[in-house]
């Protein structure tokens, strides 16, 4: 397993994760006083603190963790020699110490470099052309929440990494592989720029009914909401019209074409949302499943944390935190569930500080003298 | 680094130096995905320079793009365009699974390759005794991709899954948009792109690890857990709280005025974010130091963040004076960060956003597609090639994987086995 040094921004972070879930060594780099992943909110204690940051401890869970002033020479002197004996470092370019000392340092070091303007991430959305297509038709567009899209970038920048290290395996030597953050995202937006190109159509806001088929959307329900599209098939529409036993949409066999229910969308899916109201999420989605209609509660972060297919397939486990205590929803993660690896705690700032210097020569003496200076 | 027995399929192409070569070089795919997901991820692992051959048959094409649609003549008529979009750079062939044949020669393919990707409902590829069990003794370096919705275990391992079932399953709706919200998605297919880019990642590290074991192994995705590892921060907190996160808008919890602007024009937007006391200064100024600026709740962040809705409300009646270009013109000059809402006609085409998109020639026409949207120093990625005609390399793919002769295939193709 490769040892990854992580110099991350948020852009990039999900990233070095995803290498602890496969089962890496990630070493993530702070300031002393810590980074802003660890200051962003909410927080998993009754006031904010740098441990408890909901970012923090899922993104840098399982990494070691190493504060240095990089903006200090004797903290680049030691970034240096840990990249020596490091297989990557990734992080947002350009690094705090130059190209040339690296491959001096490491001559077979895998570089990814994240080219993030550090706009904010609602800017950066904005100029993706993601915000157009997020939210309802006309209102105040919306930005995907959680900073879910830096999900999307961390996921390029991850595959970045693996294919680098990959290719340094089978060659016997680096590389540096560039990754855009500004690319990523307008990599999102390929449907709309081939119906652009092709069609001369701008994609707008479709909000939340009939986004796919004419028979689809968001319908509210005794508890929330739940998600159903029906396929565009005449057979798929009979399968839907069957199970809501609705008189008039029976009468009618002109629904039984696409075409025609995008013409009476709007009565279809407003019955569909009166009917819909008598159920519960779950029960309303179970049936409709059993009748082999795609549907599914439109699902909520609580309702994750009990949700039964993702506890049968663990997706949590188990963790003792050490301020926590016992913990049980530890997500393993989409790699981790598929790799079967646990992903331990994150790193407290500078957990791993004393001992990443030892193994890095530095003795006790050193160590104590880093740390009246400021570097460690 | 020991290397380990490697499958001899993939060694790079003769004559090559694979210094010179993309880093998935003679990687060999057999690609049985549809729709999305899975085509968007062998596309990646394509553009890295692995063979990608992608199995359909002309009684069950993949379906992508598929919309009835007015081309205009000059352009390939033959697919979609969406699908020309994500299949490029593959290889094609046409197997019929319903035949005997057509299974056969899938399963000798699948014996020759070193990938497999497939997104079919759990047990489907086992019934067609393709399944990972049957093929491993064949092939026991061959990685098998599975990306179902839900992956292949669990009570709800059979449940149809769409890309925005997927949204609203993943928490993706409640979690965007402001408080009270109606459930708010995005109009696209995320959840395809990012179970596809997990897969991929997957994929190769899987490939890195079989060069020293010389073993492949299963990787059952479940697209419904990708996307919630997205999610996966505020998952933790609510489990912790015991309540729902608070749904921030546009809004930031750390930073103040952040937000999405009405302007002049029709849907017309700006989103600004003041990280700093500076930037507000430059906002005031920027807006023409308007007396309510001058309050002292605001000069700080925290009184700031505790005052949002005013402040919106202020700023929005500079912002609806002027055009979207205006304000984030305006803004710009003054050093605060902002950007307009673009829709893809200002973003195709423009010098300073649609990078991600490059000319290919697919003779006689050129389309736009999407790259991969990074450099690589050592290989480089493999060059634009338009996507196959369906089943345009069936005969050289059972020629090339297999050592086929025309008298070999005769037989299948008599069959249907290839149609």
């Amino acid at each position: 397993m490769a040892r990854i040094i992580d110099l991350t921004a948020h852009s990039a972070v999900y990233a070095t994760r995803l290498l602890v879930e496969s089962g890496h060594e990630v070493i993530r780099i702070e300031p002393p006083r810590g980074d802003s992943l660890r200051r962003l909110g909410p927080f998993l204690a009754e006031a904010p603190d740098l441990e408890h940051g909901a970012y923090h401890l899922f993104l840098n869970a399982g990494k070691r963790n190493l504060t240095l002033d990089l903006t200090s020479a004797t903290g680049r002197e030691i970034l240096l020699s840990l990249v020596s004996t490091a297989d990557a470092v990734v992080g947002q370019s350009p690094f705090p110490v130059s190209r040339e000392d690296v491959k001096q340092a490491n001559p077979r070091l895998v570089t990814v470099e994240v080219e993030d303007d550090a706009s904010p991430e609602l800017c950066a959305y904005a100029r993706s052309g993601l915000l157009a297509i997020t939210g309802h038709p006309g209102s105040r567009p919306a930005v995907l929440g959680g900073h879910i899209v830096y999900g999307g970038s961390g996921l390029y920048v991850a595959l970045a990494a693996t294919v680098a290290l990959y290719q340094a395996q089978r060659l016997g030597r680096g590389s540096t592989i560039k990754v855009s953050l500004q690319q990523c995202l307008e990599t999102f937006v390929e449907a709309a720029m081939v119906a652009y190109t092709f069609e001369d159509r701008i994609t707008q806001r479709r909000g939340y009914r009939g986004a796919s088929t004419a028979v689809s959307g968001a319908f509210p329900c005794q508890d929330g909401y739940w998600m159903i599209s029906v396929p565009h098939s005449p057979t798929g529409w009979r399968a839907f019209v069957e199970w809501v036993n609705d008189p008039v949409l029976m009468a009618d066999t002109s629904l039984e074409h696409e075409a025609n229910r995008l013409e009476n969308r709007d009565m279809i899916l407003d019955r569909l949302a009166e009917w819909s109201r008598q159920f519960k999420k779950q029960e309303i989605v179970e049936e409709a499943q059993r009748r082999h209609i795609p549907a599914s509660p439109v699902a909520t972060a609580l309702d994750m944390v009990h949700d039964p297919q993702l506890e049968a397939r663990g997706f949590f486990d188990h963790v003792d935190h050490p301020t926590l205590g016992s913990w049980n929803w530890n997500p393993r993660g989409a790699v981790g569930v598929v790799s079967g690896r646990t992903v331990g705690p994150a790193p407290r700032l500078g957990q791993h500080t004393a001992e990443i210097l030892r193994e890095l020569g530095y003795s006790e003496e050193d160590h104590r003298r880093l740390l009246e200076a400021g570097v460690v | 680094m020991k290397q380990a027995q490697r499958p001899e399929t993939s060694a790079s192409p003769a004559g090559r130096d694979p210094q010179d070569a993309p880093p998935l070089d003679g990687i060999r795919v057999l690609d049985f995905s549809h729709v999305l997901a899975g085509p968007f991820s062998t596309r990646l692992l394509a553009d890295l320079g692995a063979e990608v051959l992608k199995v359909e048959s002309s009684v069950r094409p993949d379906r992508l793009g598929a919309t009835k649609m007015e081309l205009p003549p000059h352009r390939r008529q033959d697919r979609p365009p969406f699908f020309l979009n994500v299949n490029r750079n593959k290889h094609s062939i046409t197997l019929n699974l319903k035949t005997a044949g057509g299974r056969q020669l899938a399963a000798k393919l699948a014996a020759k390759a070193d990938v497999l990707v497939e997104n079919f409902s759990a047990g489907v590829m086992d019934r067609l005794g393709l399944g990972f069990a049957n093929l491993e003794p064949m092939n026991p370096g061959l990685i098998f991709v599975s990306m179902s919705g839900f992956g292949h275990t669990g009570p709800r391992r059979d449940w149809i899954s769409m890309n925005m079932t997927l949204q609203a399953y993943s928490g993706l709706l409640m979690v965007t948009g402001a408080p009270g919200d109606l459930p708010t998605s995005i109009s696209n297919s995320w959840n395809d792109y990012i179970g596809g880019l997990h897969a991929s990642f997957g994929v190769v590290e899987a490939l890195a690890e079989r060069e020293k074991t010389g073993k492949g192994k299963h990787l059952d995705f479940a697209q419904l857990e990708c996307s919630v590892a997205t999610i996966a921060p505020l998952v933790l907190a609510s489990a912790y709280h015991g309540k729902e996160p608070a749904r921030m808008g546009d809004r930031s919890t750390s930073v103040a005025p952040q937000g999405c602007y009405r302007c002049a024009r029709e849907d017309d937007w700006c989103t600004l974010s003041v990280q700093t006391d500076e930037q507000w200064q430059a906002l005031v100024q920027a807006m023409g130091n308007p007396d309510w600026a001058s309050d002292e709740r605001f000069a700080l962040v925290l009184g700031r963040l505790n005052h949002h809705d005013e402040l919106d409300g202020h700023i929005e009646a500079w912002t609806s004076q002027y055009s979207s270009i205006e304000v984030e013109h305006r803004l710009k000059a003054a050093g605060v960060p902002a950007e307009r809402m673009r829709r893809i006609d200002e973003i195709v085409g423009a010098s300073d956003a649609g990078q991600a998109f490059q000319w290919m020639e697919d003779p006689p026409d050129a389309m736009l597609v999407t790259r991969l949207p990074m450099e690589l120093d050592v290989g480089g990625s493999a060059p634009l090639a338009p996507a196959p005609r369906l089943g345009e390399h069936t005969n050289q793919a059972l020629q090339d994987w297999l050592g086929m002769s025309t008298e070999d295939i005769a037989p299948f193709t008599d069959e249907g086995a290839l149609t």
